[in-house]
């Protein structure tokens, strides 16, 4: 049976890009984003590698969209890999916090923290069946104290935090969870940031690709906890893994 | 640093086109060009231990050689040659996809194609990022087992027939098969001189970095934006110990081959080298200095070869240049089965035993 993954915020940028990725290997996927005329572009373009592509519009937020999605990955009959990825950058241009409209913070605390924690509750029995990867997207914003980026520096720290907790509660189940820092890319999301400004020195998503088929190609036992720069220089499993590599 | 600094003029003909064995010689009796900051000697390899402190330690690469060249088949191209780089897991490779030994590519192919490799299904997923002649390959077979039946080394227009056979490529230390290209600065290394280094009081210690297709020129105008692919290693920790107390003892660190050098540099956390393993593309220049290894055993490299930027991080660019411009003019022989370079941080001990 083909192995499948659930991509959200796959319409366009990383998100689409890993999906192509997947798709070309002869992944089943189910793919979501918000905008229903993009997705189905997206899925248009995916389905000319000849897998299957089951595309849901919908908001990661809602919990019957979240339940259309899981149903789907069990109608693909498994799942190996969630990839979460729909993230919001809450309040735009980037307000410093000491003005940080609250509402809006809560807002990106639902939309990058809870839904996909909720997710992942959703596909866990799925995700345990076939040994499969939680792929959690991250920023260096959860790490950098950048001036501007707090509201969604908090949000993505805590979902680093939300993500070593559950592979360390999944320790010695057929589970992995990573977070992933893609580092600056030059996207939609990226250009939001940035009003205005000139991004295009920034890598497109491709440049991410040997990262992903590198962490795809790992057992989940091998990287899980793990927290990832995709566009560093080294990329390592981890200690008890390379233990078992030595005997 | 400029990419300029990395070119010299090296005549067409100095280059081994076959085993040193082939020209009457043992794989021990290839010269051996010694860099120090006295200044540079010439020697066979065999006489490496006058060069090098007791209580040296010898790093080698413990990666063995896959046959991991493979007749492939294009619809659109006809046959074709598919260097097999790395293996990543889950039934994807990167590939580099070449007309023959001596056209290299890139050739035209398109995201999706289906095509074979020794007679079974294979598809092209994506170019990699930067480098367009290098495809990330899905095939559902093991290639490992493929290339045991179809499988030869991979080789490049310089060698002459008949070609070396895969036994050629081991060194005496290969132990982990995994590199599309052999781990060449292990290759003189006979059992004669380890055991000569061991009389002397020189360890050895391994590390695995399986090496991919040969990197080609670096292209980036400034060499620290060089576009390099990951590679597989792991540093054991009886290896990464070893190497930590001879920096913490202040005794010198022998890395055989940039493989090694980049392995070690890839597990080094600003203190000491931790045993490590996973995917590394560390690139090391001279603004990125090496601080495991004093020293470094290695062939001799071709002109706007990354691998130069790493010589000039062991040694400066100056001695590095001045012991290649002495190669040329005595004739050493270049590539994977030529002459062999010791490039030392410092100089030679003072204490020197007779051989």
């Amino acid at each position: 049976m083909n192995r499948t993954a659930i991509i959200t915020g796959a319409s366009r940028g990383l998100g689409r890009t890993v999906a192509e990725f997947l798709a070309a290997q002869g992944y089943g996927l189910v793919i979501t984003a918000r905008g229903e005329e993009d997705l189905q572009a997206a899925a248009r373009s995916l389905r000319r590698h000849g897998g299957q592509v089951i595309a849901l519009a919908g908001d990661v937020t809602d919990p019957d969209h979240r339940r259309r999605l899981a149903d789907a990955a069990r109608g693909l009959g498994r799942l190996d890999i969630l990839f979460n990825n729909a993230s919001t950058l809450g309040a735009t241009p980037l307000p410093p916090l000491a003005g940080y409209p609250l509402a809006e913070l809560e807002e990106a605390f639902l939309v990058n923290v809870s839904a996909p924690l909720a997710l992942i509750q959703e596909v866990l029995p799925l995700l345990e069946e076939s040994g499969g990867l939680i792929v959690n997207i991250s920023s260096d914003a959860a790490r950098g104290g950048y001036p501007g980026w707090g509201g969604y520096g908090i949000t993505k720290a805590a979902l680093d935090l939300a993500s070593l907790t559950l592979a360390n509660e999944l320790s010695g189940r057929w589970i992995g969870v990573v977070t992933v820092d893609p580092g600056d890319l030059r996207t939609r999301m990226h250009q939001e940031a940035f009003p205005g400004e000139d991004i295009s020195d920034r890598p497109l998503p491709e440049v991410t690709l040997p990262f992903w088929a590198w962490l795809f190609g790992q057992p989940p036992a091998a990287v899980t906890g793990q927290r990832y720069q995709a566009q560093s220089e080294r990329w390592e499993v981890n200690a008890s893994a390379l233990e078992a590599v030595a005997v | 640093m400029k990419k300029i600094e990395l070119d010299f003029d090296r005549p067409r003909a100095l280059q081994a086109d076959g085993p040193p064995e082939r020209r009457g010689l043992e794989r021990d009796e290839v010269r051996l060009l010694v860099s120090t900051e006295n200044g540079h000697e010439h020697a066979r390899f065999r006489d490496l231990p006058r060069f090098l402190a007791p209580g040296t330690l010898l790093v080698v690469n413990t990666s063995a050689t896959l046959p991991a060249s493979l007749p492939a088949w294009h619809a659109g191209l006809g046959p074709i040659l598919a260097n097999v780089s790395t293996q990543y897991g889950g039934g994807l490779h990167l590939v580099e996809l070449r007309k023959s030994a001596s056209e290299p590519g890139p050739l035209p192919v398109e995201v999706g194609d289906a095509f074979e490799i020794a007679g079974l299904p294979a598809r092209l997923i994506a170019p990699h990022p930067g480098l367009p002649r290098l495809w990330f390959v899905r095939v559902e077979s093991d290639l490992r087992r493929v290339m045991e039946r179809a499988g030869s080394p991979i080789r490049y227009g310089y060698l002459e027939a008949p070609y070396p056979a895969i036994e050629e490529y081991q060194t005496l230390f290969a132990r982990d098969p995994g590199s599309a290209e052999m781990p060449s600065a292990g290759r003189p290394f006979t059992q004669r001189v380890v055991d000569a280094l061991r009389a002397k009081g020189i360890a050895l210690a391994g590390i695995t970095l399986h090496a991919g297709v040969s990197s080609h020129e670096v292209e980036a105008e400034a060499v620290e934006d060089q576009v390099l692919y990951a590679e597989p290693f792991e540093v054991p920790k009886a290896t990464a110990e070893a190497v930590t107390a001879a920096r913490q003892e202040g005794r010198p660190v022998v890395a055989v081959g940039t493989t090694v050098v980049r392995a070690l540099e890839s597990a080094w956390d600003g203190e000491r080298v931790r045993p490590a393993a996973g995917f590394t593309r560390l690139m090391i220049h001279p603004g990125r200095p090496v601080k495991t290894a004093d020293g470094l055993i290695t062939g001799l490299h071709d002109p706007l070869a990354s691998h130069l930027a790493l010589l000039y991080s062991i040694a400066p660019k100056e001695r590095v240049r001045e012991g290649y411009a002495e190669a040329v003019r005595e004739g050493y022989l270049w590539h994977e089965f030529g002459d062999s370079h010791l490039l030392l941080t410092r100089a030679v001990p003072a204490e020197r035993p007779a051989a």
